[in-house]
């Protein structure tokens, strides 16, 4: 719905003779993900700008060795993830965390694990530059886009001007991010009542936004409160409980505070099915072993987010309908869109 | 704005290595006066207690410096002055976590409302507990305790612009 109507207007876009003036973008999604969205306002969404970002997110020559770009990590068809447990930069050498799925970034407002980006324009400087990852300087990059042909115009088109600098180069890219827009899973039909779920689907629902309630005989997986409504993310830090003595500090290398020991961002649900193997260290292989943690392997700790004091203790059956519900969030549309596909291999 | 970032992740990466921070409250936005609390800073203040009921209904006492105090002291619209457009106000309060909840300046006003919602950093004599300290609101009389927030880092106070 979003997306048949960007798509002619990046077609039209392109046949408009230079000088016209970049055309602005309107993004939009579902009314139930809300819109506490951070859109920087000097860096407004355009259809070249978000077109130039698209070609620098899988443009090799941004890299030290000009055999990687943002895609070698975030690939499309894993929602934009590279199936490793640690993906090895530029020079062979390991990322220390998992390569975390980009969709619905907008309503992001502190990136990474451990949140220490403010802004996707700020995020992209360190993959660009860090030795570990593409490692190359961003003036040296600038330097590299001004001799392969095309760019020139494309960064007119998208900036007003030839000029091909760092602080576009990141703004072309974060616009790009902004449209990664992923809102057509089956559970998105569920919720625009195109899509009736099964019953197993349906409990696992239910135990995902529930908390348990033996009073009232509620069984409940708390989940919800964490990873949020409809969206499936909300903009939070907690320890999950995956270590008693957590060797990664998390949020706390950023805040220098003891009580952000072992928390990290909680992260998108959406298209969790794709984004194998799980967390910030990439410790568990499939979301059963996910299901498992919550249910029985919870670790305590001083930082142990309160939400996940009580053992949950799911039955076999609740299991399989937790991850039902999990499959629920995988949108095929999202991860085929050709708006978000590698622009190289359409020449 | 590359340069500004660079500096960032320069000082982050700093952050970094530098041993534990105090834990302290920052207040800011329409203020005379942007304020740094450190626990020290508190205990110096103007305190008052207040009593919480916990979830089984049980009265419990917090002490702390309560919020109007807070405002008054960075220069924020209260009393006298807190009248026609500065009614428009906010105060967001942020927590350690990411949680954010919001109350309008007139809801902790002594010349609106009888109610003192307290920044706290003691309960019963001791320092609030790991999960819930070192400094969290309490807010008396409310159905849900969702307001009353753990692990306080921001109070930012705004116009509603809408
Ligand atoms: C070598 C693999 C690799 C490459 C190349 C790479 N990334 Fe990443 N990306 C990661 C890892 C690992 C993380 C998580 C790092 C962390 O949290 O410390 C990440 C995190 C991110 C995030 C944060 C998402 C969130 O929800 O907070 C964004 C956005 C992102 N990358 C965009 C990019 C862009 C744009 C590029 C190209 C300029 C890029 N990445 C190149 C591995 C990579
Ligand atoms: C207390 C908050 C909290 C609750 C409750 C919670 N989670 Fe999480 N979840 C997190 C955090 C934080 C992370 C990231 C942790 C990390 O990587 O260190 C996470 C990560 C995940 C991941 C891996 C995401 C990825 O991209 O690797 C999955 C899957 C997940 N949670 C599912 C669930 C399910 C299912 C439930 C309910 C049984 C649940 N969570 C309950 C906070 C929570």
């Amino acid at each position: 719905m979003i997306t048949g109507l960007l798509l002619t207007m990046v077609i039209m876009a392109a046949q408009l003779p230079a000088g016209q003036g970049p055309v602005p973008v309107a993004l939009s999604w579902p009314d139930y993900f809300g819109s506490r969205v951070f859109l920087p306002a000097d860096n407004p969404l355009t259809e070249e700008g978000i077109q130039l970002g698209r070609r620098l997110f899988y443009e090799k020559a941004l890299s030290v060795n000009r055999q990687m770009s943002c895609a070698t990590c975030h690939q499309q068809a894993k929602a934009f993830t590279d199936g490793q447990r640690f993906s090895a930069g530029a020079d062979g050498v390991l990322q220390p965390r998992n390569t975390m799925s980009l969709a619905n970034l907008p309503w992001v407002r502190q990136l990474f694990w451990d949140g220490r980006a403010g802004s996707l324009e700020e995020q992209a400087l360190t993959p660009l530059t860090a030795p570990h990852e593409m490692g190359q300087p961003l003036d040296v990059s600038a330097v590299g886009l001004r001799q392969i042909k095309g760019y020139p115009r494309l960064f007119r088109r998208a900036f007003g001007s030839d000029s091909i600098t760092g602080e576009r180069i990141v703004k072309a890219l974060a616009q790009f991010e902004r449209t990664l827009i992923s809102a057509n899973s089956r559970y998105d039909q569920y919720l625009q009542g195109k899509y009736r779920p099964s019953a197993s689907e349906s409990s696992g629902m239910a135990l995902f936004y529930a908390n348990t309630d033996t009073a009232r005989g509620i069984r409940g997986a708390g989940c919800g409160h964490c990873h949020g409504g409809p969206k499936t993310y909300s903009d939070l830090f907690h320890n999950n409980g995956l270590d008693s003595l957590p060797p990664d500090g998390g949020r706390q290398q950023v805040t220098g505070q003891a009580y952000d020991k072992g928390r990290f961002r909680v992260a998108t649900l959406r298209n969790i099915a794709l984004t194998a193997p799980y967390m910030h260290d990439g410790r568990f292989p499939d979301l059963e072993s996910v299901i498992d943690h919550y249910s029985e392997h919870i670790a305590h700790s001083e930082t142990l987010s309160p939400f996940l004091q009580q053992p949950l203790r799911l039955t076999t059956q609740e299991k399989k309908d937790l991850l039902a519900f999990l499959q629920l969030l995988t949108d095929s549309t999202f991860i085929t869109d050709p708006r978000f596909s590698n622009p190289f291999n359409h020449h | 704005m590359i340069k500004n970032c660079l500096i960032t992740l320069l000082l982050i990466t700093g952050m970094t290595a530098m041993a534990q921070q105090q834990p302290v409250v920052k207040v800011s936005g329409e203020v005379a006066r942007p304020l740094a609390l450190y626990p020290e800073t508190l205990r110096q203040m103007k305190r008052a207690t207040v009593s919480l009921k916990d979830r089984d209904g049980n009265d419990h006492a917090y002490t702390g410096v309560p919020v109007q105090v807070i405002l008054e002291q960075a220069g924020v619209t209260t009393g006298k002055t807190l009248r026609g457009e500065n009614l428009s106000k906010y105060l967001l309060v942020r927590c350690a976590d990411g949680y954010e909840v919001l109350f309008s300046l007139a809801e902790l006003d002594s010349s609106f409302t009888d109610r003192v919602v307290i920044l706290a950093d003691e309960s019963g004599g001791q320092p609030l507990p790991a999960g819930k300290g070192p400094f969290r609101l309490v807010v008396p009389g409310e159905k849900k305790p969702a307001r009353s927030s753990f692990q306080v880092t921001e109070m930012i106070i705004r116009f509603a612009k809408d």
